[in-house]
């Protein structure tokens, strides 16, 4: 027997390699040659529900040494792999129980929610719509795809499944309503979702998850004395809970009780076991620090902060995939090209996007706020349906190549109209995701880094307008390091990434810029700030709407941003964020040279 | 000519030496043929060798500047005057560098100098008559050619410089006589294939074909063609040489011109004249310019589809002013005449003003580095040809534009073009006026410092605001605010 043969798999599972992660499924036995194995997995679940585990998982190991392919024992020795804290193990068997067995219903619930568990939304989206697919009329199965779109920041949709679960188990469960009503939160419906947290703590009034949820509810709307009602009431039934004193340390935050909440928060370090606070914490106190002018510890807790998430998420920036891209749309972009391709017609029975760009952090959530308390312009927000249709181009333009190159189907005589059926696509999900009021004329879709895709928005929709937003480069970084974001190919896990994907982008941006005729105007945070009057009446002359007085009282516009600025948005215009990178000129040192041409380039200075 | 030696192989193994001298030799033969490169390497080596020689400095210096490495040139040419022995040669070469950067109180003092050491060489003469013009000191350069052409009356560079000399100043009737030198200047393109036919003199004749020719840049085909109507009334049988870019805009000129892109196709002739002499065989004055717009139309098809482009392209409402920055590069005074988007800068703030960017070419990439607050719409890359230009001007408010071919043709629309000029510009353009007899619509904006746009566009953007204000609707009943919403700071 060869030294391959003999070696355990590295995953942990306790099998063979070629028994597990490197199997070779052209080699498996028929079912039928192994059918006497059956007994087997019969008394490995048997002795595994009656506490017998190691008989259990010796049973499994026998069983998949001569079956690797059985999902009996693979789910067994799933449970038994995810139960001792063997997480790589678990989710490598648990996806070959999914392969072997696709209508699996509750391990690809499962595994639906393991990829949740990681953050990886969109594969937990791909096992949740396959749960649903399995078994259409199961409650859990909707309630899984309700938690995934609300954390996917499409609550609409995630609403529709959490409202199938209420019909199809015909019982109002009180975790369901806490969830239901987050999902509201997150939509803004603030007063809908506080009447729905008050029946599930009816129903249920000791649930941590729900207290907490609806205390960020009162937080989020600005209720604060209700949040810190809420806050106690946990603080009686958990004392000394490090989730409450961290949504107690935000409360005060808000209130600008900046010395109490950094004392909560040493509170919860001294109460960590290693002393110290996790990511989140870390970052939190850095913002902290800074609004009370401690800019070295500030930056001290954010770099701290990031290391500790890329430690524990692995996620850094992958660069290769963004340079990629980025050179594969320089080079399909081109005039030559642009000159022969379509442009998608424009429809004029529906609102039509506005479209705010700007890296994460710039001032795009300023900027939408304010155009979205115009009365004919809805806000969408952060809409992931650029992103999704250069996922899914290849298979509506029936193309063999990815985004860009996919766009090569237009010159086609069958494929001429593929823009018109790309754009179709877009505004329909918008219709789906309940953006639209009845007088609207625009609506607003604001995710970041959307200017990546800059060619493509405006093939798709050639009059919209496009908002850029600039703000200075290190004001952008000092924003991108104190808090978390995962757009951009996890750039925002390290100063240094940041700052290079952020030239990649501009550096396209410009290259869009050159290369085509399009209805585009920067937009200056700075400006906004300096002189907020004259900067939106540009804005909206430059939309093509009268100018609203609405739009200077953005503040008050009582709808909920669910991205990381909403705290900075609900209060007045300020300018402490403008020109803050100055406290931070040492820390900020090695992302200069990095940033200097484009610092140039938009007319700042670094002093 | 003997193979030129390679000092630099590689693997030769021995190395022949070659004297100095000779290489030199060498060196001049090949920066003579144009083997630019060829000089370069050779010139390099004897450098390594001996680096202060000055005729080799000087030579390196004049293959430096011909190769577009001005500011290596002109350290060169400095470092050969301060070890020199020719130095009158050294300076007549250094003062046409020091013009071409900019540089004229050097470049007069040096070309002052060249002819004082040097008093019988009318080529020094005829480069400081240059560097005069272009410091605006017209008389003196007159002078100098004149001076230069009674030492050598076949100079035809003294001739030209004469010419454009006397035209700018408005002394059109000696002026076009002088201007005819510039088909003899020895680096001047030749109009046409060799011919044994006679330049025309204005004679009148119907039996038989007249041939025109489109010369010079396409500004001045634009500008010249204004005359072919006079020529037919003389000669009804008329073929036109032209540029293909330029078909289209004599087709609509006269109907019925013949109009040949190959010079293999042009049927037999008469007699030939150039566009640009056409001025003078009409005798053309300042006073009696025959200057009625438009003579060019854009076409309604055209314009309909661009129309509908620019309204969406456009917010609603907002003025559209055309903008080109930079002429063709290749041309001989494009550092002159040619700007930077970012010396529009303000234009930037006009407000409910789009910008409209007709620059093609190599400049068209400054559009991906605009950040003012104006919307500029960058449809210069979707432009094919002339009649896309004319059909988006056509949907335009104004046009702003250095002194390029895009002037013209909106003027020749009868649209409003704003040129900027140089400080001592195109000899058409005469001196101080801000209207030109040539074309009624358009309006003149003049450097008042060498190469400094800043103010000129000050200008522009004053007069820009000004004729929106004329233009603008009474205004409606909403009342702006005094009070400005300063952010409170928290």
């Amino acid at each position: 027997m060869n030294s391959l043969a003999s070696q355990m798999c590295p995953c942990g599972s306790g099998l063979r390699t070629v028994r597990c992660c490197g199997l070779n499924t052209a080699a498996l036995p028929p079912a039928d040659s192994v059918r006497h194995l059956v007994p087997l997995v019969e008394r490995a679940m048997q002795a595994h529900k009656q506490g017998a585990t190691e008989t259990a998982e010796r049973l499994c190991l026998d069983v998949l040494e001569m079956a690797p392919d059985r999902p009996g024992a693979l789910s067994v020795l799933f449970e038994i792999r995810r139960a001792q804290g063997n997480h790589t193990a678990a989710e490598a068997l648990l996806r070959r129980v999914v392969a072997f067995d696709p209508n699996n219903f509750p391990a690809t619930n499962e595994l639906a929610l393991m990829m949740m568990g990681k953050g990886n939304l969109g594969e937990a989206e791909v096992h949740a719509r396959n749960a649903i697919r399995i078994a259409p009329q199961n409650p859990q199965a909707h309630n899984l795809m309700g938690m995934i779109m609300t954390e996917a920041q499409r609550p609409r949709i995630g609403e529709y499944h959490y409202r199938q679960v209420l019909e199809l188990s015909g019982v109002r469960d009180p975790i369901l309503i806490a969830n239901l009503a987050w999902n509201l939160k997150n939509q803004g419906r603030m007063e809908e979702a506080r009447t729905l947290y008050e029946e599930s703590i009816a129903a249920a009034p000791e649930i941590k998850q729900t207290l907490m949820g609806w205390a960020r509810l009162e937080e989020a709307d600005r209720a604060f004395d209700a949040a810190n009602e809420k806050l106690d009431k946990m603080d009686s039934l958990w004392p000394d809970d490090a989730g409450v004193m961290m949504t107690r340390s935000v409360v005060l935050g808000r209130q600008k009780r900046n010395d109490e909440a950094l004392a909560m928060l040493d509170a919860v370090a001294a109460k960590s076991p290693d002393g110290k606070l996790g990511a989140n914490e870390l970052l939190e106190r850095g913002r902290l620090l800074d609004r009370m002018g401690r800019y070295d510890e500030a930056f001290a807790d954010f770099l701290e902060g990031k290391r500790i998430a890329r430690e524990l998420s692995g996620h850094v920036y992958l660069e290769d995939a963004a340079t990629g891209l980025a050179n594969r749309l320089r080079n399909f972009f081109s005039a030559g090209r642009l000159r022969t391709l379509p442009r998608a017609s424009v429809r004029t029975d529906v609102p039509q996007p506005i479209f705010v760009l700007g890296f994460p952090r710039s001032g795009t959530t300023l900027v939408e706020q304010t155009l979205t308390a115009h009365p004919r312009i809805d806000a969408g927000d952060e809409l992931p349906l650029i992103n999704d249709i250069t996922n899914i181009m290849p298979r509506m333009l029936n193309s063999p190549m990815a985004y860009p190159e996919a766009l090569a189907e237009l010159w086609m005589g069958d494929q001429r109209e593929g823009l018109d059926n790309l754009r179709d696509w877009y505004l329909q999900k918008v219709e789906q995701m309940g953006i639209l009021t009845p007088d609207s004329a625009w609506f607003t879709d604001k995710m970041p880094l959307n200017e990546t895709h800059l060619g493509l928005i405006s093939l798709m929709f050639p009059e919209a307008p496009l908002i850029h937003v600039i703000r200075h480069p290190l004001d952008i970084m000092v924003s991108a390091i104190s808090n978390h974001f995962t757009h951009g190919f996890f750039c925002a896990s390290a100063l240094e990434t940041a700052a290079r994907h952020y030239v990649t982008v501009m550096d396209l941006v410009q290259h869009y810029r050159a290369e085509m005729a399009l209805r585009y105007v920067p937009i200056r945070y700075e400006e906004m700030v300096d002189d907020q009057e004259s900067t939106v009446r540009a804005m909206l002359d430059f939309v093509g709407e009268p100018f609203d007085e609405k739009c200077l009282a953005f503040h008050e516009n009582r709808r909920y941003a669910r991205t990381a600025s909403y705290a900075q948005v609900t209060e007045k215009l300020y300018d402490r964020s403008r020109f803050r990178y100055r406290h931070y000129r040492k820390q900020l040192e090695p992302v200069i040279p990095i940033l200097q041409p484009v610092i140039e380039r938009l007319g700042y200075t670094v002093d | 000519m003997e193979p030129i030696p390679e000092p630099k192989a590689a693997n030769a193994g021995i190395m022949v030496p070659v004297p100095l001298g000779e290489l030199f030799t060498l060196a001049a033969e090949c920066e003579r043929a144009g083997k630019l490169e060829q000089a370069d390497s050779l010139l390099g080596h004897m450098l390594q060798a001996n680096p202060n020689q000055p005729d080799t400095l000087h030579l390196a210096g004049i293959v430096a500047f011909r190769r577009g490495r001005h500011e290596e040139a002109l350290a060169k040419m400095e470092k050969a005057i301060e070890f020199g022995v020719d130095t009158a040669l050294y300076l007549r070469n250094i003062c046409e560098v020091y013009r071409t950067l900019g540089r004229l109180d050097e470049a007069l003092t040096t070309a002052t100098q060249a002819v004082r050491l040097s008093p019988n060489d009318p080529l020094c003469l005829h480069n400081l008559a240059i560097i005069q013009y272009e410091r605006l000191e017209i008389d003196d350069s007159i002078a100098t050619a004149e001076r230069a052409l009674l030492m050598n009356p076949q100079l035809p560079g003294a001739h030209f410089e004469l010419a454009e000399a006397l035209l700018l100043q408005g002394k059109w009737e000696r002026g076009w006589d002088e201007y005819e030198w510039r088909f003899q200047i020895a680096s001047a393109a030749p109009l046409m294939p060799k011919t044994d036919k006679p330049q025309w003199d204005g004679t009148a004749f119907a039996d038989d074909t007249l041939l025109l020719i489109a010369d010079q840049g396409f500004g001045d085909v634009i500008q010249f063609s204004r005359y072919i109507p006079w020529v037919a009334e003389r000669c009804p049988n008329i073929a036109v040489a032209c540029a293909a870019e330029v078909a289209p805009l004599l087709e609509q000129i006269h109907p019925g011109l013949r109009i040949f892109q190959k010079w293999d196709d042009v049927p037999p002739y008469r007699a030939f004249a150039a566009l640009s002499g056409l001025p003078r065989l009409h005798g053309t004055r300042v006073d009696n310019v025959p200057a009625s717009v438009p003579y060019l139309f854009a076409k309604p098809d055209k314009v309909a589809v661009w129309r509908d482009r620019l309204d969406r392209l456009t917010p609603r409402g907002f003025k559209r002013v055309g903008i080109v920055w930079a002429g063709r590069p290749t041309h001989n005074n494009d550092r002159r005449r040619s700007s930077t988007l970012a010396a529009y800068a303000p234009l930037f703030n006009l407000p409910r003003v789009a910008l409209v960017s007709l620059q093609k070419g190599p400049s068209t990439d400054q559009t991906g580095k605009y950040f003012g607050r104006a919307p500029l719409i960058n449809v210069g890359t979707e432009i094919q040809d002339y009649d896309d230009t004319m059909a988006i001007m056509d949907c335009l408010d104004v046009i702003v534009t250095v002194d390029t071919s895009v002037g013209h043709l909106a003027a020749a629309m009868g649209r409003p073009a704003w040129v900027m000029l140089a400080t001592a510009p195109d000899w058409r353009w005469l001196l101080e006026r801000s209207d030109t007899p040539w074309y009624p619509t358009m309006r003149l904006f003049r450097q008042t410092v060498a190469r400094q746009w800043s103010d000129v566009l000050d200008r522009v953007a004053a007069g820009l605001r000004e004729r929106f204000a004329e233009e603008a609707p009474p205004a409606l009943a909403a009342p702006t605010r005094a009070r400005r919403t300063r952010a409170a700071v928290t």
